[in-house]
């Protein structure tokens, strides 16, 4: 399917809950909201017009007020690709885990928890994978996290 | 008798006869630094310029430097490349595996001092000297393989002036 006609089943079938964004990517980008999660995985993965079966990639992004987790599927068989972000309240970050749907978010989802500090429901193995075995100092991707030991920039 | 012209110093021809007086000391030095093998530990950017010392251009094998796989084979470490704070523990325990007399070069920016990361990244272990005695510091981002073959044989030099009991006490 070419994007647009992409954009065009996605809203047919799943318009009610995942909204486009325009972002003026060819990759269309679509927001849902977290409850919605694991229903709309589930129907991407298992519709047989969309049929995203290959999970890109998983991210999360620290907009200071909010996170996004900005997930990529895409369909081996259809030959298309997809974006669509979650918006996470960012005291209390949590999202359900997509593993069940697809198993190759458990790795990026456990980068998820360790690096942003975002809580993931259900997974199978949250455990550290990244930092020292030894690291007590919080979420480093956050950003308004600090290291103890940086350094200021020379002035040029 | 080549080793004779090689080391006058302490090695004498007993006139008219076949017999060579040195010392335990110099041969095993001579030995040593002319079979220094060295554990592949390249972990950044700065082990593509290990490698290209090693191939056919820069010929590391003639200064008898030949790779390992294993730390129970090596002499020598060559820490090519960003040691992360995750990695430090594993290079120490790298380290603790290779048998006595052992060395280590510390091979471009990042294993002296954190490199180019040495700003605001908490990854980053800043120098290596901070987990395992660094015996050789070789400057460069990365250093030229000139560089790296000068410092080899710096650690010749310094193997052949130590004692024989130095590494013992170490
Ligand atoms: S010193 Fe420079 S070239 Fe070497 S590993 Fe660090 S960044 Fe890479």
């Amino acid at each position: 399917m070419t994007p647009d006609e992409l954009k065009d089943a996605v809203a047919g079938k799943l318009g009610d809950k995942m909204s486009l964004l325009d972002t003026g990517r060819m990759v269309p980008m679509f927001e849902i909201s977290a409850a919605n999660l694991l229903t709309v995985a589930e129907s991407l993965r298992d519709d047989a017009a969309l049929k995203f079966d290959y999970f890109c990639n998983l991210g999360a992004v620290d907009k200071t007020e909010r996170f996004e987790a900005v997930y990529s599927v895409a369909s081996i068989v259809h030959k298309h690709r997809l974006d669509f972000k979650v918006i996470l309240d960012h005291d209390h970050p949590e999202i359900d885990s997509v593993q069940e749907i697809w198993p190759a978010a458990n790795w990026y989802e456990r980068e998820m928890w360790e690096l942003f500090g975002i809580n993931i429901r259900n997974h199978h193995n949250l455990t550290r994978f990244l930092l020292p075995d030894d690291w007590d100092q919080g979420n480093p991707m956050r950003r308004d996290w600090d290291a103890p030991d940086f350094e200021k920039l020379p002035e040029l | 008798m080549g080793l004779i012209k090689k080391v006058p110093v302490y090695a004498e021809r007993i006139p008219g006869g076949s017999l060579v007086l040195t010392t335990l000391e110099t041969v095993l030095h001579q030995g040593q630094a002319k079979s220094l093998w060295y554990l592949l530990f390249g972990t950044a950017c700065c082990a593509i310029e290990l490698m290209c010392t090693g191939a056919s251009r820069y010929d590391f094998d003639r200064l008898g430097m030949i790779f390992r796989a294993s730390p129970r084979q090596a002499d020598l470490i060559i820490a090519a490349g960003t040691i992360t704070k995750k990695m430090a523990p594993r290079l120490r325990r790298l380290y603790d595996q290779m048998a006595e007399p052992r060395y280590v070069i510390a091979m471009g920016g990042c294993t002296i001092k954190g490199g180019p990361f040495y700003y605001d990244s908490y990854a980053v272990e800043k120098g290596i000297d901070h987990i395992v005695p660094v015996d050789i510091y070789i400057p460069g981002c990365p250093p030229r393989p000139e560089s790296l073959l000068e410092g080899c044989i710096h650690l010749q030099e310094k193997i052949k002036k130590q004692k024989l009991l130095d590494w013992q006490e170490k």
